[in-house]
């Protein structure tokens, strides 16, 4: 056992010497993760402000102005300018400069001052979708208020005293996260998302380097078990992957001011069983990927992809057709992404988080048990499906190779 | 620059594409998963919240509140318990992300003309559903204040503000619609990036670099007979991402071709120039790879394709425009949604030819001294 200790470990430290060789792995491991953390959380947020608005006073008077006034002051549009007529609207839509125009129709302040209904139009540039829904419902809002403060101002001047309508007023809170802060939200998520990219993409390239090197010949030559290499080859990964929670999560509590309001060591544990599942799905990777090109693209198709978009990080999965949500759950982040949020802003404990740490216990028995059988299947030979598909590539190659041959292009097509 | 030389490395390219068994079927891959999970994840729009009433007034006029809610199809009535303590559970649980609550006496309140306050509770730990929910919760309450203040105002004989709040090019708000075409370009740079890096460091580092250089191949002939395959691969892609976008989303198209045409050669040159760049400072294909990642990362956060870049913060927003994708992404949405032509999009062509330029340009002297070295 001692033996196979030492084996394990001198491969890792082997690992370890690769890793410290290549500075720009070392930023990318180490650095890169706590650079993306800042950018997100500063960068990322839904709560959309200043929409960028022009306006067209066709009535030109006191009202008018005085409307035109208050969308400024509302803190939600930014006055971009007038424009003079519509066709100026269509230049500023078209060229982006507003996402708002506040039209005043002619005779807006005869009206209002004869009591009767003075005529305005918003026009909602709609391509930006989220911008746009928030610019609506805020125009909605704004011009409610303005229509009553215009039938207070009116019975004054009637001096038939104030005209007292009633109205509902949204007392709107927010549970668990009272100020909505999108950090709030947005970090424990954000920090599995970056753990899960980086471990993933280290993993599934490294088995496939030494294969490509011709080194992993080498080292099956030596009195190395196929699992002490594997668990060798992993370890400083894994280890670098506690690090990088460490750091991150150092960074979301004093920077960011995250509250951790639950047990930390169901997030301890939870971690733990999550770079385990994330290894493995490295690892899997690297079994069944024939060269280093096509690993880098599996391995950005199932870190980045599913990870931003299928863990429930910034985007709710209720809302997404069935078939993905089932796809969803093969991926770990999905389930440590609910971890997380639970302990750092539910304040949850061991009792509501069960189902999530034992779907990821679960997870990682079945993908270490996949990694390690199809990796053991590598070496000797390819493995089953993987012959097949060899099968018929050959015939194709085959088929080409001969028509390259008919149609005298020479050697162009060898192996250059 | 010889024809038959030039054809003959793009053949080259190919064959070698095609000798990895598995990269030109993930090659294809990656842009129908892109359009279905953007479509769908990103794509979907807040609906259906379920949502919680407690009604403690129990009146025409709460009812009338709730039934406003409920026929707005954001909220869908999931439990109506009997009192704010059980509330918690439904929350908590995840049955409700959204609970309203009508005061006792709220109907006899509003005919005497009072501020009544409704009780609206979001689930804060969702930060976007809880930003949109409150921002409908607000608009519907604005609309039963209309009403009210309408009736108001005929009876007394007051004046009102009439206004028409229309919203232009995509009317049904559907995100998906600004999704796809920012899609194109991001599909584009990714697919140039990511796999023609990975072709020219490859050859450097297994040492082919150096056969190649020995045969009468010009350098101008061994850049465009590498760059040309992937160029051809990205445009298929993008054809796949469009035609999903058009006939499986039906996203409009209200444009005109020759300025998505424009713009994506542009931007064409400005992620080939990229891909180049990336390849001529990683030694690895592991370090280009990583090298992808550090571009790709900043890109897709600042570029506005997901995040409005509106709902930045004021020290963010100038970052913003050291990004290429940012430019190319307004071209093409505004192009796809409002018919947008060059002529209105000149700052963003400006921007994107001074990166093509820039970018490409010194690529392509960079790359050129590298193999003459």
């Amino acid at each position: 056992m001692s033996g196979a200790v030492t084996r394990v470990l001198a491969v890792a430290r082997k690992e370890f010497i690769h890793i410290s060789r290549d500075w720009r792995m070392i930023v990318a491991v180490l650095i890169l993760p706590l650079m993306q953390l800042l950018l997100f959380a500063c960068a990322i947020s839904f709560d959309v402000r200043n929409v960028p608005s022009v306006t067209l006073d066709l009535d030109k008077t006191v009202a008018s102005r005085d409307y035109i006034d208050a969308y400024a002051k509302s803190g939600f549009f930014q006055a971009r300018g007038t424009v003079s007529n519509y066709a100026g609207i269509d230049r500023a839509f078209e060229a982006g400069q507003a996402r708002v125009a506040i039209v005043v129709q002619r005779g807006f302040g005869a009206a209002i001052a004869a009591g009767h209904a003075g005529q305005v139009s918003v026009l909602i540039d709609g391509s930006e979708p989220n911008s746009a829904q928030l610019g609506q419902t805020y125009a909605v809002a704004l011009n409610q208020t303005l229509g009553r403060r215009a039938l207070a101002a009116w019975a004054d001047a009637q001096g038939l005293g104030t005209v007292k309508v009633g109205r509902l007023e949204p007392r709107i809170r927010a549970w668990y996260n009272p100020e909505r802060r999108s950090a709030d939200f947005l970090i424990p998520g954000l920090m599995i998302v970056i753990i899960m990219i980086v471990t993933v993409q280290q993993t599934s390239v490294t088995l496939v380097k030494e294969r490509e090197n011709g080194t992993l010949e080498q080292l099956l030559e030596s009195p190395l078990t196929h699992s002490e290499l594997i668990v060798g080859k992993v370890l400083p990964w894994a280890a670098l992957g506690v690090f990088d929670t460490i750091a991150i999560t150092a960074v979301a509590m004093l920077v960011f001011g995250i509250p951790l309001r639950g047990d930390i060591t169901v997030l301890a544990v939870g971690i733990a069983l999550f770079i385990v599942c994330a290894l493995s799905l490295g690892l899997v990777i690297s079994a069944t990927m024939p060269s280093l090109e096509s690993a880098n693209v599996t391995a950005l198709l199932v870190s980045f992809l599913p990870g931003f978009m299928l863990s429930g990080m910034a985007f709710r999965l209720e809302s997404v057709p069935v078939p993905l949500q089932v796809v969803s759950y093969l991926f770990p982040a999905r389930y440590m992404v609910e971890i997380a949020r639970g302990v750092f802003l539910r304040g949850a404990s061991w009792g509501l988080l069960l189902p999530q740490i034992g779907a990821l216990t679960l997870y990682a028995l079945v993908a270490l048990g996949i990694a390690t059988t199809l990796n053991r299947g590598r070496t000797g030979e390819r493995t089953v499906p993987l012959q097949l598909v060899l099968a018929a590539r050959r015939r194709l190659t085959e088929r080409v190779r001969a028509h390259v041959r008919a149609g005298g292009r020479g050697s162009a097509g060898d192996r250059p | 620059m010889n024809l038959r030389r030039l054809r003959l490395i793009i053949w080259k390219e190919l064959l070698q594409l095609r000798r990895d068994r598995l990269l030109l079927p993930l090659i294809f891959l990656m842009p129908v998963m892109y359009v279905i999970m953007f479509g769908y994840v990103v794509g979907s729009d807040v609906r259906n919240l379920p949502t919680a009433v407690v009604d403690n007034d129990r009146t025409a006029t709460s009812q009338r509140i709730v039934d406003a809610f409920s026929s707005s199809g954001y909220f869908v009535i999931a439990a109506r318990p009997a009192g704010e303590a059980s509330l918690q559970p439904l929350v908590d649980g995840g049955h409700a992300r959204v609970a309203i609550i009508v005061e006792k006496g709220t109907e006899a309140a509003l005919a005497r003309g009072e501020m009544v306050p409704l009780g609206v509770i979001v689930d804060g730990a969702d930060s976007k559903t809880a930003s949109v929910a409150s921002g409908y919760a607000a608009e519907i309450v604005a609309a039963f204040n209309q009403e009210l203040l309408e009736k108001a105002g005929r009876a007394s004989g007051g004046p009102s503000i009439d206004a028409r709040v229309r919203v232009m090019f995509n009317p049904s708000l559907k995100s998906v619609n600004a999704m796809v075409p920012g899609l194109v370009a991001s599909i584009l740079m990714l697919s140039i990036m990511v796999i023609m890096s990975q072709a020219v460091v490859r050859e450097r580092a297994r040492g082919t670099l150096e056969q190649m250089m020995v045969t009468p191949i010009t350098r101008a002939e061994y850049l465009t007979g590498k760059v040309l395959p992937y160029v051809v691969i990205a445009s298929i892609q993008m054809t796949f991402v469009v035609l999903l976008g058009l006939f499986w989303f039906h996203v409009p198209f209200n444009g005109s071709v020759w300025t998505v045409a424009a713009g994506l050669i542009l931007f064409t040159l400005t992620s080939i120039g990229m891909g180049l760049l990336i390849s001529l400072v990683s030694r690895t294909q592991q370090q280009a790879q990583q090298t992808v990642m550090f571009i790709l990362i900043p890109t897709m956060v600042l570029s506005g394709f997901i995040f409005p870049i509106e709902s930045m913060p004021a020290t963010v927003v100038p970052l913003t425009y050291l990004i290429p994708l940012r430019y190319a992404l307004v071209v093409l949405r505004s192009a796809f949604l409002k018919g947008s032509t060059i002529a209105d999009l000149w700052p963003q062509f400006v921007g994107m030819v001074v990166f093509a330029v820039g970018i490409f340009g010194l690529a392509v002297a960079r790359f050129q001294k590298r193999l003459a070295e």
